[in-house]
């Protein structure tokens, strides 16, 4: 049998693969198919391994399925940009509208462990505010969660994750000290601390999910900076070696290399199992919960990949909603030549960070943004040059000399829900012959706002540090969160804050898809907050009958 | 596997420990009777001769880790390489006087600490940020320097005890005895604090990494007391506790071996893993400081009122 973990599946026979030793096993429960189990969750990223691991530990049954592989990260992750293109969901998909987003290595992937297995660690909380910035702020949608219970949550994310911050951090209401001490900052950090100093703004060093200290069997970072090709120390708090190994622990099972295509529903309106393809055929699982967290294309997907006579509009679509009010955030940089060497892919690529703009209210859009210091590998470096900037042979290579001077700003920048942003079904067929996501964006006259104020502001924040050559790539966009938003409305909303969809009420749907809004920071954090959340209320649901 | 490691760890901690004792009796042994004053100070250039060891080591690794970028780096390393030496010198000389090379090079150690502190925060200032947290974590450290100038007072000061000639010992016209007391006494708490910095930054995440930041500052308190002349009954627990604080020296050296392993590539990768975990050289400096602190105990039990 072969040991490529894309061509066959790692977790099965009682075993899954131990990350932290090369070639090592834990054992792991085997579930039946046609025994339901309490919850089968569609996806083990972000949402979905977090939650496989709370409801595990609560003692529920858990079946947890990936399309991606089972990653062994000291074996399998090779310090090559090209190679690590495997960790991404390259799957075809159709993108258009006005400003069609660029899929793949940008803002998804697909692996056990899900997009965290090579996110660049940023782990920040949103602003208080944001969760009802429809009455606080004029814009978007009100949350129906409470930001203080929220805050409870980030401080537990924090801790699993033993996030690396900044002894105090300089915006918001206090939040406890972050369990690890912040990372050493490198020149491109300490570029943008400068800079903020003198355009007389805040500035701290970015709270990251990846260890400044060892932590049990993971090593601390090693400053390399191939975080987002996957990280092969286990430094990074991924999913893979934080949740996974917590949740198989607890009695849960992974299945690795398989590809949910529908959820079933009975007559009497119930999510019964999901059929997955796996090892050449389809299969069934039976449960008593389905759970989609296949993050926010891959969800409304499924859901509408499964309709059935009496759900003609796709799952828990009753408000018209799922699919809708996709929002990518705005990812725009600055870039200059510093005299100075930076080299700035050395370490986590955003040590550090400015959330000035996302608290100051004194703006004349709506949302906020925050800019971290840029860390961009050879490769990916050579293709911003060349998508941006239409450079190729002598120029581009003339360009590539100067890598170890270029020093840049990026923002992650709120982008406003509109319905009309949203993933449908096209016609073609993926390689399990299912309907392939049809994704459209256009970019609302808020966001060019946004994204204009932002490029302005950090042209002089580069020129302030005598940067020359200062050039503003304007085309970027990252993170994908909406298409099954939360509410308090049936009728506005998919899900409840419980992420219990409101028409199917033993379908649950736990990742970025349920954020109403995604404010200016990146959102894996307040993903996994709300996965801990729903685990929690699902175990009290289920001690008082209510599941 | 884990409670072998902290077996073998024990025995080599009751080995070392008596170790110390057979060191400190041969010493005491070696030395003339009639002169307990030099013996202190031949003590005294030991302790001396532990810190420098400790500065050269720690120095020269983490200068290297600065890549040498400006070439004053290269003087702590010089330094501490002649205090050692001239500290060895002065460990075996039992004759009653100063030795004027020794005392130069002593003068100079110290002197080379106050410089350093001085290169050091300027370093600091210059950062984003000031005395931030960031800066007091991976800027250039601020109490590192500290060590040698430590090492080479503790030499000057075992030349002056050399000096004197008086009944009591007196070293700059005060008490010798009490003064060197509270100078050790400073110094381990300037040490520990620096321990606590850095393990701060570490984030305690092992609970041994909490022994330098406890064990020493009581034995600090400890010679304050006799400093201060109050420590007459205590005195064996002073003893006791130092002895404890020399032995943290030898064992924190472990433990940060232990750390190295911790990183990726284990000591396989040495020639990464020793600059990017936790020093190894630099808790000896504890042993260095509590040996000075038996010193000066010892010169308080041979000169009541020193
Ligand atoms: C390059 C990059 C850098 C990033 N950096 C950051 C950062 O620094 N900070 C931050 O907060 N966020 C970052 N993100 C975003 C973050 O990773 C995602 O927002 C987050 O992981 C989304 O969580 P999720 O649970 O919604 O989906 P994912 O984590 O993507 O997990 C979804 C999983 O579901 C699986 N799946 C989907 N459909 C199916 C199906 N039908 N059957 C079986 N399995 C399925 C997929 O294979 C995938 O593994 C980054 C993303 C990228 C791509
Ligand atoms: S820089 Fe650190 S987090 Fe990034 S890949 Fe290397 S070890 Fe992992």
């Amino acid at each position: 049998m072969s040991d490529d973990p894309l061509l066959s599946p790692r977790a099965k026979a009682g075993r899954a693969p131990d990350v932290f030793a090369p070639g090592g096993w834990i054992p792991m429960h085997a579930y039946r198919e046609d025994e339901a189990v309490d919850f089968v969750i569609v996806g083990t990223g972000a949402g979905g391994g977090t939650l496989a691991c709370k409801l595990a530990e609560a003692g529920f049954s858990v079946v947890a399925m990936d399309a991606g592989p089972y990653f062994r990260p000291l074996e399998d992750f090779a310090s090559d940009e090209s190679e690590q293109t495997k960790l991404y969901w390259t799957d075809d998909r159709i993108v258009d509208g006005e400003n069609p987003l660029q899929m793949g290595s940008n803002n998804s992937g697909k692996a056990v462990g899900g997009s965290t297995v090579h996110f660049a660690m940023v782990s920040l909380r949103f602003r208080p505010e944001w969760f009802r910035s429809r009455t606080l702020l004029g814009y978007g949608a009100d949350w129906p969660l409470d930001w203080r219970e929220m805050w409870r949550y980030y401080a537990k994310v924090e801790q699993a994750l033993k996030i690396a911050g900044p002894v105090t951090y300089p915006w918001g209401p206090p939040r406890p000290r972050y369990p690890y001490r912040a990372h050493e900052m490198n020149a491109a950090a300490l570029a943008l601390a400068r800079g903020c100093e003198a355009m007389g703004i805040g500035w701290t060093e970015t709270p990251l999910a990846t260890l400044s200290a060892p932590r049990g069997r993971a090593h601390p970072c090693v400053y390399r900076g191939f975080c987002t090709t996957g990280c092969s120390t286990n430094a990074k708090q991924s999913a893979l070696v934080t949740w996974i190994p917590r949740a198989i622990a607890a009695g849960a099972e992974i299945r690795d290399l398989a590809m949910v295509g529908r959820v079933e529903v009975n007559d009497a309106g119930r999510a019964t199992g999901v059929h997955y393809h796996r090892e050449g055929g389809w299969r069934f699982q039976k449960a008593r919960n389905v759970v989609v967290a296949g993050y926010a294309i891959e969800t409304p997907r499924l859901l509408l990949n499964s309709a059935t006579s009496r759900f003609p509009d796709g799952l828990a679509n009753s408000s018209g909603l799922v699919g809708k009010n996709l929002m990518a955030q705005s990812n725009q940089a600055v870039w200059g030549i510093s005299k100075d060497e930076i080299r700035s892919y050395k370490g986590p690529p955003s040590l550090a960070i400015t959330e000035h703009w996302n608290y100051d209210d004194n703006k004349d859009f709506f949302g906020g943004y925050s800019y971290m210091s840029q860390g961009p590998l050879p490769q990916l470096w050579a293709n911003t040059q060349m998508s941006a900037r239409g450079l190729w042979g002598d120029s581009l290579m003339a360009e590539m000399e100067r890598y170890n001077h270029v020093v840049g700003l990026k923002i992650v920048g709120e982008m406003l829900p509109q319905e009309s942003n949203r993933v449908t079904l096209a016609d073609a067929k993926d390689q399990y012959g299912l309907p392939i996501a049809r994704i459209t964006y256009s970019w609302s006259e808020n966001d060019r706002a946004l994204i204009d104020h932002s490029l302005r502001f950090m042209a002089r924040a580069l020129e302030a540090i005598d940067a020359r050559e200062i050039w503003t790539q304007d085309d970027d966009t990252c993170h994908l969160n909406g298409t099954a938003r939360m509410g308090g409305d049936p009728r506005t909303s998919v899900v409840d804050a419980d992420c219990r969809s409101w028409d199917i009420r033993n379908l649950w749907i736990c990742d970025g898809s349920v954020f109403p809004t995604v404010g200016g920071v990146n959102p894996s954090l307040t993903i996994q907050a709300i996965a801990c959340r729903t685990g929690d209320r699902i175990k009290a649901l289920a001690a008082l009958g209510d599941l | 596997m884990r409670t072998a490691i902290d077996k073998t760890m024990q025995n080599q901690l009751v080995a070392i420990a008596a170790q110390l004792d057979v060191l400190e009796k041969g010493l005491s042994q070696h030395f003339p009777r009639r002169e307990p004053t030099v013996r202190a100070a031949r003590r005294l250039n030991g302790a001396s001769g532990i810190l420098s060891m400790s500065v050269l080591a720690d120095s020269g690794i983490e200068h290297y880790r600065g890549s040498f970028e400006n070439k004053a780096m290269f003087t702590p390393l010089v330094m501490s390489a002649l205090s050692l030496a001239v500290s060895a010198h002065g460990t075996a000389d039992s004759r009653p006087d100063a030795h004027r090379i020794r005392d130069a090079v002593y003068a100079a150690a110290a002197l080379t600490g106050v410089v350093g502190t001085g290169f050091h925060v300027y370093n600091v200032l210059k950062r984003p940020g000031r005395l931030s947290w960031q800066n007091l974590f991976y800027g250039a450290p601020l109490g590192a320097p500290m060590a040698i100038l430590l090492s080479g007072l503790l030499g000057v000061y075992s030349e002056r005890l050399r000096d004197d000639r008086g009944a009591s010992p007196t070293v700059f016209g005060l008490p010798a005895g009490r003064t060197l007391a509270a100078l050790t006494g400073a110094g381990l708490l300037g040490t520990a604090g620096e321990a606590g910095l850095l393990h701060f930054r570490g984030a305690y995440h092992n609970p041994f990494m909490y022994a330098p930041v406890t064990i020493p500052p009581v034995a600090a308190g400890l010679l304050g007391a006799a400093a201060a002349g109050f420590s007459g009954r205590t005195r064996w627990l002073t003893r006791w506790w130092l002895r404890l604080t020399a032995l943290l020296g030898f064992a924190g050296a472990g433990f940060h071996a232990y750390g190295v392993s911790r990183n990726m590539g284990g000591w396989r990768n040495w020639r990464q893993t020793v600059l990017n975990g936790p020093p190894l050289p630099a808790p000896p400096s504890f042993t260095g400081l509590a040996l000075a602190g038996l010193a000066a105990l010892g010169l308080l039990e041979d000169h009541t009122d020193a």
